[in-house]
């Protein structure tokens, strides 16, 4: 193994070579809006990108994720997976216009994940450029209803309807590069919806405010007690309400993310918000509805799995510096499936979620050869014996 | 007034999808494409223009030799970015140095006549926010792909940028309808079939760019269509629908000199024609008015209004090109 490790500093200058390809894909799928649900454009321009590259397979399955098959030389060997979701927080009719300067691309969803995607539909020809064989097959899937509300049904429905075992998967993200994240987070992100009749009844003396009432709700989670271990919090994400200055709001909406290692945890957590908005429901006599938007389940690897350790040292060897964080993409699904996966940023940006969101373009050939060490690392068996926690 | 050419002659850009088959028969018929890119301050969109032909149409499938671009003297980085991605940069005025010098996109399509070396070149505009590989492949497509065809034009619809980061559906092509399409039913119908005559974007065989003249500013559009017209008529002409082109939205006052510059190109090349006399020279000023500390003032615009002889006719050109074999096509 180490003797590819030591092999991937100089995948840089090649990659670098083929400049053009890779700024053409990213500016030609990030152009293309993608929000969540409404990803069927951005997924045929994949299609269409990996049919140019010449994959040996080119597919979209049944849930319309656009997948992409590099034959491997030992059709004993299972799969490696990489993949990048489609979709971004970037609404449909902002103006998706990409510039390229110098050393930087302009552009609306570009860390977020037009890059990760620009990237993965690149990998074919940048592996031909590095006459690169892999024993087992590559999988490149663009993974559709992924964030927010897609509540990472896209990849769900890819490994549910995926048979054969899978070898190992990286997810693919814009930014930023040095993460690593081979853990997740139990995670439940929920809505509290608060609507209060427009008509006057005797029900109310006063009538009350959805804005107040929601924040009152916030009030009482935040007095929630949370404990250090297992690792817990609730994070309070959106709200919105009302209609203008001088007017009581009569509907208010209320976002937020429990997150925790123990997925007991997170459910004790909404057992008790859940009581939380029962009660406020009942004192101000208000409709109050709590949804769950999207949920996932904890997973990790432990940081002694050899894919983690590889990936290390691959980072290492490339002047990187690991940084793990809990990871609720793609990630926490494959981990569920005892697939060893991990995630990597491929560079540096600003303004990830805001339209006028920027990435630099040099750190970007070191992120793409830190995604190539780890999936040789995998071709070489980091993740053939069961080292899940 | 029958649509036969309307119907014969345009095309869409995914009847040119093939590029392995486009490769094929220019190889086939031993030609050389250039692609002229004319610019002034254009660094925000430069870039995007340059890398995706390269990638695509240099690179993946070889069907340009040769990426130009023709500055006119740009003060932001538009000069060092082309440069930084791959294509060959010249300033207007660096080209030709013996001749006296003009500044407008005319110009710098004249002058890619010299610099360039393909048998086909394509130009287009620098400014297209979702640029994409068809924008060339299927000006070009018509020309291989047929032994009459001699230029194409593209068609789209056209949304427009408001502000920073808006889209709106429709809009665009006033200068066409208000203008020129009221021209053309008035003087050459037949040519209302070509449904946008100001595209900034089109591809013709050298042979014909050669033997005619550019003016130097906006009217080069409007010439180029009535002199291939009047010189080999309609159905050398070819229009393509290249779908969506994002432009920036110009205001009307801009649009208004524009106008006046398609008006002087169009009234000359009638009365060359001698479909009218003038009894008089126009003027060469466009007044407009604006509105200052509650006066109106008047804002007088000289606009450019040279013309650049047919390219055939400059003798370093001839020197250079004629008898027609291009020294180096590889």
């Amino acid at each position: 193994m180490e003797n590819f490790i030591e092999e991937v500093p100089s995948y840089i200058e090649k990659i670098k070579s083929l400049k053009e390809t890779i700024l053409a894909n990213i500016v030609m799928i990030g152009q293309v809006p993608s929000p969540t649900f409404h990803e069927a454009r951005r997924a045929e321009v994949f299609q269409e990108r990996m049919f140019e590259a010449q994959v040996d397979e080119c597919t979209i399955d049944e849930f319309r994720n656009p997948i992409g098959v590099i034959r491997g030389t030992n059709d004993k060997k299972p799969p490696i997976f990489v993949v990048a979701h489609l979709d971004t927080y970037i609404d449909k009719d902002i103006d998706h216009n990409y510039t390229i300067r110098k050393d930087m691309i302009h552009g609306p969803g570009i860390m977020d994940n037009s890059a990760g995607a620009g990237i993965l539909v690149s990998l074919p020809e940048i592996l031909r450029k590095l006459a690169l064989q892999f024993e087992s097959d590559i999988v490149i899937a663009g993974l559709i209803y992924s964030i927010g509300k897609g509540n990472l049904q896209g990849v769900r429905q890819l490994l549910g309807a995926w048979k054969t075992p899978i070898r190992g998967a990286i997810c693919v993200e814009g930014g930023e590069l040095g993460r690593l994240n081979y853990y997740s987070d139990g995670i439940r992100r929920c809505e509290v919806e608060c609507i209060i009749s427009a008509e006057d009844g005797a029900e109310y003396r006063f009538k009350p405010n959805a804005i107040l009432i929601l924040n009152e709700v916030i009030n009482r989670i935040l007095t929630l007690r949370l404990p250090q271990r297992p690792r817990s919090r609730v994070i309070i994400g959106k709200i919105s309400g009302g209609f203008k200055h001088g007017i009581i709001a009569l509907e208010g909406t209320l976002g937020f993310e429990i997150q925790s290692d123990s997925d007991d945890m997170v459910k004790t957590i909404f057992r008790d918000i859940t009581d939380i908005v029962d009660g406020i429901s009942h004192e101000y006599q208000v409709d109050m509805k709590l949804k769950t938007i999207s949920s996932v389940n904890a997973g990790t690897l432990s940081f002694s799995h050899p894919l983690v350790k590889s990936t290390v040292a691959i980072m290492k060897k490339l002047d990187l510096k690991p940084m793990a964080d809990p990871s609720g993409s793609e990630l926490s699904i494959f981990l569920s499936r005892k697939i060893p996966a991990v995630t990597l940023g491929v560079s540096r940006g600003h303004n990830y979620h805001r339209i006028n969101a920027q990435m630099e373009i040099e750190p970007m050939y070191k992120g793409i050869a830190q995604i190539i060490g780890v999936m040789k690392a995998i071709d070489s068996g980091v993740c053939d014996e069961e080292h899940l926690a | 007034m029958k649509n036969t050419w309307l119907e014969k002659n345009t095309f869409h850009y995914s009847d040119f999808k093939d590029l392995r088959n486009l490769v094929e028969i220019k190889e086939k018929k031993n030609l050389a494409i250039s692609l002229c890119l004319p610019t002034l301050n254009e660094e925000k969109t430069i870039a995007k223009e340059v890398i995706i032909m390269k990638s695509e149409l240099m690179i993946r499938y070889p069907l340009l030799d040769e990426i130009v671009v023709v500055d006119s003297g740009s003060t932001d980085k538009t000069e060092e970015i082309a440069r930084e991605y791959g294509a060959d940069v010249y300033r207007a005025s660096d080209v030709l140095p013996g001749i006296q010098n003009f500044q407008g996109k005319g110009e710098n399509l004249w002058k890619a006549l010299y610099i360039t070396k393909g048998d086909i070149i394509v130009y287009l505009d620098a400014d297209i926010k979702n640029i994409h590989h068809r924008f060339v492949y299927a000006l070009v497509g018509p020309l291989l792909l047929s032994d009459r065809i001699r230029y194409a034009k593209a068609f789209y619809d056209r949304p427009i940028a408001i502000g920073t980061n808006m889209i709106r559906a429709t809009g665009g092509g006033r200068v066409t309808e208000l203008v020129i399409r009221p021209l053309f039913s008035l003087y050459f119908p037949e040519l209302t079939q070509i449904l946008q005559p100001l595209s900034g974007e089109y591809a013709g065989y050298r042979d014909i760019f050669e033997r005619i003249p550019f003016p130097i500013g906006y009217g080069i559009e409007t010439s180029m269509i009535l002199d291939i017209y009047e010189k080999w008529g309609l159905d050398v002409i070819a229009q393509v629908d290249l779908e969506k082109r994002v432009h920036r939205n110009q205001d009307t006052k801009a649009l208004g000199r524009m106008s006046f510059v398609i008006l002087k190109t169009f009234l000359n090349r009638i009365e060359k024609l001698g479909l009218i006399e003038k009894k008089k020279e126009m003027h060469n000023k466009m007044i407009q008015y604006k509105l200052e500390k509650n006066c109106y003032k008047p804002d007088i615009r000289q606009v450019a209004e040279q013309e650049r002889p047919p390219m055939i006719d400059i003798p370093e050109y001839r020197k250079k090109f004629l008898p027609g074999k291009f020294p180096n096509k590889s």
